[in-house]
């Protein structure tokens, strides 16, 4: 069994929506289940977070963590969708991987999600700057 | 004694990109440090989604002038693994060719900062002399000197000159004996392991705990290259090792860079020979890509790029992301300068090579108090060199 099914095994019903291509298996996970999933990724697999992206779309906000598996350059992307897009919130896994902070306040900053147990949740790359409007990534959805 | 900050940036000089960094400073150890960034945000990933792919990735040229290749190699991997698309072998090989130029001529670029701020000024003349040749040789391969403009969804849009290849070989084999040269007269030399050695260090355990990348986590013993990984062009056709030193000060990462370049033009050798050889197309006529999503990335000099593409079947990515090596390797400060003498935090910024531009003007340590300027961090970096030099020299 190769590393990508033990993972799917594992995890079980924690996972859906599996996209699976050379090198590249994208899945959604429940924010409940984010930490748990991330948990496994980061220190049993010993996946290293390359970054999350954040995403607007019809059916809600994404946030698409990118881990890669650097023995054999296999990325994990674990999607939580939030429907919620008025009041957006996610668990943060700061907790979990040290170098999520910046990459959640950056999210938090473009996209106005707000990472629940985020030891330090403000603006990144707005913070010194009036013009910027708030959640600058959505403004062309929203106009 | 009470504790003092140190504020440097976010526009200075020293900086090529402004950041600004808080150093808090007990006596002369640093104890914390506090970083804000943003102050260059130029808005890449929302302009990119009002962008067809293909001036996408002139767009991403444009993030760094060092990384010029490392960025649109990303963003065109990105857009090829939304829909598998094969690359001709002529290709691969003038883009890892321009790859490992551009790795060359940025390590030699910091190596020649990195002598400036700590005091060994000889070192910078001879790291920035023989850069110039690499720059040469970008020139002749792709017509520019940086900003190659070359790369393609498909493979690349210029070909290599074959009545060019003698004179790439001409410099390459003086490059390769003056880099030998540089290097070990740099990692040999008493006063240099005097000053770097132990200084700044980053954890293997830090290292992994940052998501550190490139140099920056090699240095700490992490084995990760991107280009042995997850071979992408032409680097599983070419031989070459992966660097990793172990104890994650300055001086490992020094050393990791000298002989990172070295192992370049073994790769870059091995590319023109390859060239001689290898004829055929050097661009697959892409005509659309496929909605999907595609994740692509590159061993910059830095470390690792990442590009993320979105694609609903038009002619624009819905949604690209970039993150640059820096990034990830900033917040690595956190971990490396605590502890540390203020006359050592100069060099310890810049040992992850956040694209540093020389000068000594205006880096100022301001004691709150006070609330005046005292005296200057990057002579502080060099007299501590001088010191060390004058002991080994027995105090001439």
């Amino acid at each position: 069994m190769g590393k990508v099914q033990e993972f799917i095994h594992y995890m079980g019903n924690k996972i859906d929506h599996k996209i699976e291509k050379k090198k590249r298996f994208y899945f959604n996970v429940k924010n409940t289940d984010l930490r748990f999933v991330v948990d496994y990724l980061f220190n049993k697999m010993e996946c290293r977070l390359s970054t999350a992206t954040g995403m607007e779309m019809y059916h809600g906000l994404e946030i698409l963590y990118h881990f890669s598996d650097d023995k054999n350059g296999q990325y994990y992307c674990p999607r939580v969708v939030i429907e919620d897009k008025e009041n957006p919130k996610v668990n943060s896994i700061v907790g979990i991987v040290q170098g999520a902070e910046w990459i959640e306040r950056e999210i938090f900053d473009f996209w106005g999600v707000n990472f629940i147990d985020h030891p330090r949740m403000e603006k990144l790359l707005t913070l010194n700057n009036d013009i910027i409007k708030e959640k600058p990534m959505r403004m062309r959805r929203e106009s | 004694m009470s504790k003092n900050k140190i504020p440097i940036g976010p526009f200075h000089p020293l900086l090529e990109e402004a950041e600004y960094f808080e150093l808090t400073v007990d006596g002369e150890t640093v104890v914390d440090i506090d970083l804000e960034i943003g102050w260059m945000h130029r808005g890449h990933e929302f302009i990119s989604e009002q962008k067809s792919f293909t001036q996408s990735i002139y767009l991403v040229e444009r993030i760094c002038g060092i990384c010029s290749t490392s960025h649109p190699l990303a963003c065109v991997h990105a857009v090829e693994d939304i829909d598998n698309i094969d690359i001709p072998l002529r290709a691969r090989y003038i883009r890892t060719l321009v790859g490992e130029l551009e790795r060359i001529h940025s390590h030699l670029l910091w190596l020649g900062l990195a002598g400036h701020f700590i005091g060994y000024d000889t070192l910078w003349m001879w790291a920035w002399k023989y850069r110039e040749p690499v720059l040469r040789m970008c020139e002749i391969v792709s017509g520019n000197r940086n900003h190659y403009g070359i790369m393609r969804v498909g493979g690349v849009a210029k070909d290599v000159d074959t009545g060019a290849i003698p004179d790439l070989m001409k410099n390459l084999d003086m490059i390769d004996s003056k880099i030998v040269m540089v290097a070990n007269a740099a990692k040999d030399d008493p006063v240099l392991k005097a000053r770097l050695k132990g200084v700044g260090v980053l954890s293997y355990e830090d290292a992994i705990a940052y998501c550190a990348t490139g140099p920056t986590s090699r240095a700490s013993g992490v084995p990760s290259d991107i280009r042995r990984d997850d071979p992408t062009d032409a680097y599983d056709l070419v031989d070459f090792d992966v660097i990793v030193a172990s104890n994650g000060d300055v001086y490992d990462k020094l050393v990791v860079r000298l002989l990172e370049t070295i192992e370049s033009t073994k790769i870059i050798r091995q590319c023109i020979e390859k060239l001689k050889t290898v004829k055929g197309p050097i661009l697959n006529n892409v005509k659309e890509i496929s909605p999907g999503e595609g994740i692509g990335r590159y061993e910059a000099p830095r470390g690792e790029v990442f590009h993320y593409m979105r694609s609903d079947g038009t002619n624009r990515p819905i949604r690209h992301k970039v993150r640059a090596p820096s990034y990830v390797n900033i917040p690595t400060y956190s971990a490396s300068c605590k502890g540390i003498s203020v006359s050592d935090a100069l060099i310890t910024l810049a040992a992850v090579d956040p694209c540093y531009c020389c000068t000594e003007r205006s880096l100022k340590i301001k004691d709150i108090k006070k609330n005046k300027c005292s005296f200057n961090l990057l002579d502080l970096s060099r007299s501590k060199t001088k010191r060390i030099r004058r002991k080994f020299n027995g105090n001439k």
